[in-house]
């Protein structure tokens, strides 16, 4: 078997940028662990969770679709390409990992994104399966595991007591990538070490009916009470993908960017005439779990939620999606009997 | 080596700053106008916008004018007492007061943010002060690259 | 009985009164400590108050479905009493409208903690004066202030410029902030757009900067904005620097009286002037 060991990961992540990937790693930056573009120096913390997703690499949170230049009545628009670098991003979790398919549906459904799409064909999704798990974690709730290879294109597995990482490749980039590390991948025997043990929160599947029934139920007003409406959870999930078109420039030059946006905002659907089809945060709360647990699923068959946890790890008053899941399927219980 | 010969100190030299300066209509802007009808020379780098009152100018004005890629902003009006509208320039001064600390700590200080009081009478202040200006913004250098606010698409 | 065993005494008795149709507090949820929103006595057992607790609770009176359930009974440290204060001062709120379950700051009274009481918005200024009018920022933030004041403008403009990139302009900071109640906020105004929305440098310079100046002799020091950044972007520094300039060139200093003029909407003949030509 392939393996690598740990203290070569920093050996690892050079050798794949001698060869012309950018690297991007979880790295510490002050008080938090971001997914960041590593350089030799930086310290990898791959036992941390990640304030952002690998979303951040292919659906930056602000891009430059458009560009246009003007004069007068001349209007002379600009062909943008996406800057889509041939790119490794090492160790990410399973969850982040599986994320990817949501992405990948919305954004070749009704048309392919091109931007999209050439960040994601440019790059390697180096994944590494998990040893811990916190409170948050709900990844086996949502289909998914601490050690699923969904969406990745090769997996680390921690072995040996966490001394090394078994390298397993799975897709042509997996092996791509690993013929590109070189001697830093060797090859020995090592034996996996366990895997986080993630307990099951809720069934998913009978989750979706219950939301179907429960579209005017009080309990969205007491879930969503604590909800402050900001973007937090939205921007760090690694399945949401909302986004918001702005124009901006001069009288002489002017761009079209792709923002990020949250559907917690209140003018989330604020209508030009006035109208807010969702005006509370419990209608929008009922619309965040919806969309993930039924009407995503119902339009692309998977669930547009991975477990991840971070959404409840970065909410500032605190508020969880496995939570508020579980109530739900708790209430059903206590009514039912 | 000549000075001239280094790019930096040619960029340097042909640098002609560019100055937004926020005036009011009754009193920095009539003196403006007085520098002019008295055929007073003064520094060409200023663009004068002009606003009813120091009290109509939102902190975002001069973010504004950062951001569109002035190399410097003055904002002037009439003096404490004289205000055309009695308290704008009250008001305008407590603002001035907190804002440049926000723009001072985050890079934006006294070589490139100028405050006045210059009235309609004061046609030689505002050519002084606008040369002045001119040449501290001229000595502080382009703002281009440095400039935390600046718009760059 | 101790002194959390007497606030959740306090808060009991509250809702069986009927003197609070809710009381806003904290609850534990694993390590953290989440806001619980009771409306029968008999969940008042899940109150606690440590160090752990990071959120202002006074943001939650903003919310129309919490303003329907007034009055309502808050949870509040000195910092969050100095919140409430401030929303009486700026008529958002009103005495009756919440009751003030009084705290001292964590690890007062050696580690048990202390209750000052159930008390009126009008008693709570006056302790707060009595007991807590010293209240000053920490000093690990006065130090890194002071450390930016010595670097030079380039530096300082780094500095800010890195810190801000990671601004994803989530508005966790705005949202977690009792002073910021606009029900449509300035970056969300768009006939003309004036702070751009995108995460990119000019807008995240933008939005921090106006958000620090909007708070300008309203911050009460909670942290609750720096607190809820899920990018670790150290906004006190920018918050205290404009407090500590509203308390040194104005003497006002948030959330200690009622009857308080707002900094930025008022002024005085003998404002200081030494910068202006």
């Amino acid at each position: 078997m392939k393996i690598v060991d740990v203290d070569k990961l920093s050996d690892l992540a050079a050798a794949l940028a001698a060869k012309g990937y950018r690297i991007v790693a979880p790295v510490r930056d002050g008080d938090v662990v971001r997914l960041k573009q590593w350089k030799r120096g930086d310290e990898i913390d791959l036992d941390a969770f990640t304030v952002n997703s690998v979303k951040d690499f292919l659906m930056p949170a602000s891009e430059v679709i458009g560009r246009y230049a003007l004069d007068g009545d001349d209007f002379a628009p600009e062909a943008v390409a996406a800057e889509a670098p041939k790119t490794v991003v090492l160790g990410v979790r399973p969850c982040d990992a599986a994320a990817l398919a949501v992405l990948d549906a919305v954004f070749n459904w009704d048309y392919a994104d091109a931007f999209y799409n050439a960040r994601r064909a440019a790059t390697t999704i180096a994944a590494l399966a998990c040893r811990q798990a916190d409170e948050q974690c709900f990844c086996t709730s949502v289909g998914g595991a601490p050690d699923s290879t969904a969406g990745a294109d090769a997996i680390l597995r921690p072995a040996d007591g966490g001394k090394r990482f078994i390298v397993e490749t799975l897709s042509e980039k997996g092996e791509a990538l690993v013929a590109a590390a070189g001697e830093v991948v060797q090859e020995g025997e090592a034996a996996a070490d366990a895997v986080a043990e993630v307990p099951v929160r809720f069934d998913a599947a009978a989750l979706a009916a219950r939301l179907a029934e429960n579209f005017e139920s009080p309990l969205w007003q007491t879930l969503s009470l604590a909800c402050l409406g900001c973007g937090a959870c939205a921007y760090a999930c690694p399945t949401c993908h909302c986004f918001d078109i702005q124009d901006e420039g001069t009288r002489r030059e002017s761009v079209r960017l792709r923002n990020w946006d949250s559907c917690g905002f209140g003018l989330f659907t604020q209508h030009a005439g006035g109208h807010n089809p969702r005006p509370d945060q419990a209608a929008r709360w009922r619309q965040r779990v919806m969309h993930k647990f039924l009407y995503f699923a119902e339009r692309f068959g998977r669930l547009a939620c991975s477990g991840c946890g971070r959404c409840a790890r970065l909410c500032p008053a605190h508020v969880s999606m496995a939570e508020s899941c579980a109530a739900l399927m708790a209430a059903r219980k206590a009514a039912k009997r | 080596m000549s000075s001239q010969a280094d790019p930096k100190a040619r960029e340097q030299a042909a640098f002609e700053p560019r100055i937004v300066a926020l005036v009011c209509t009754w009193c920095t802007y009539a003196g403006a106008d007085l520098a002019g009808t008295s055929r007073l020379r003064y520094a060409p780098n200023v663009r004068i916008v002009k606003v009813p009152c120091t009290g109509r100018i939102d902190p975002l004005f001069v973010l504004k004018a950062f951001e569109g890629g002035a190399d410097g902003v003055l904002v002037s009006g009439c003096h404490p007492g004289d205000c055309h509208y009695t308290s704008g320039n009250y008001h305008a001064r407590r603002r001035w007061a907190i804002f440049r600390r926000l723009l001072e700590v985050t890079g934006i200080d006294e070589r490139r943010l100028f405050f006045s009081w210059v009235s309609a009478a004061e046609g030689q202040k505002f050519a002084d002060l606008v040369n002045d200006i001119a040449e501290k913004v001229r000595a502080a250098g382009p703002f281009e690259r440095t400039n935390p606010a600046r718009r760059r698409p | 009985m101790n002194a959390l065993e007497t606030l959740r005494a306090d808060a009991a008795r509250l809702l069986r009164e009927g003197r609070a149709k809710v009381v806003i507090g904290y609850r534990t949820r694993g390590k953290e400590r989440a806001p619980v929103f009771i409306t029968d006595a008999s969940g008042a057992g899940s109150l606690v108050y440590d160090a752990a607790c990071r959120q202002n609770l006074a943001a939650y009176l903003r919310k129309p479905e919490v303003r329907a359930r007034r009055p309502a009974a808050v949870v509040a440290s000195p910092p969050v009493m100095r919140s409430l204060v401030l929303l009486a001062a700026e008529s958002q709120i009103g005495e009756g409208d919440v009751v003030v379950l009084a705290v001292g700051p964590p690890g007062e009274g050696g580690g048990e903690g202390v209750y000052h009481g159930a008390l009126t918005l009008a008693e709570t200024a006056r302790l707060l004066k009595e007991k807590y009018a010293l209240l000053a920022p920490r000093p690990e933030v006065l130090d890194r202030i002071k450390s930016l004041a010595a670097m030079s403008a380039e530096e300082r403009a780094a500095f800010w410029s890195e810190a801000l990139a990671k601004c994803t302009r989530c508005y966790a900071c705005r949202a977690a902030c009792p002073a910021c109640y606009c029900t449509v906020c300035i970056v969300e105004k768009n006939v003309p757009q004036w702070i751009s929305t995108a995460a990119r440098p000019h807008g995240n310079y933008a939005w921090n900067l106006i958000r620090a100046f909007h708070a300008a002799g309203r911050c009460t020091g909670c942290e609750a904005c720096e607190a809820a950044c899920p990018q670790g972007i150290p906004l006190m520094l920018l918050n205290v620097l404009v407090a500590e300039e509203a308390a040194e060139a104005f003497g006002i200093k948030a959330g200690y009286d009622l009857d308080a003029e707002p900094l930025i909407g008022s002024w005085s003949a003998d404002d200081e002037e030494d910068f202006i030509r």
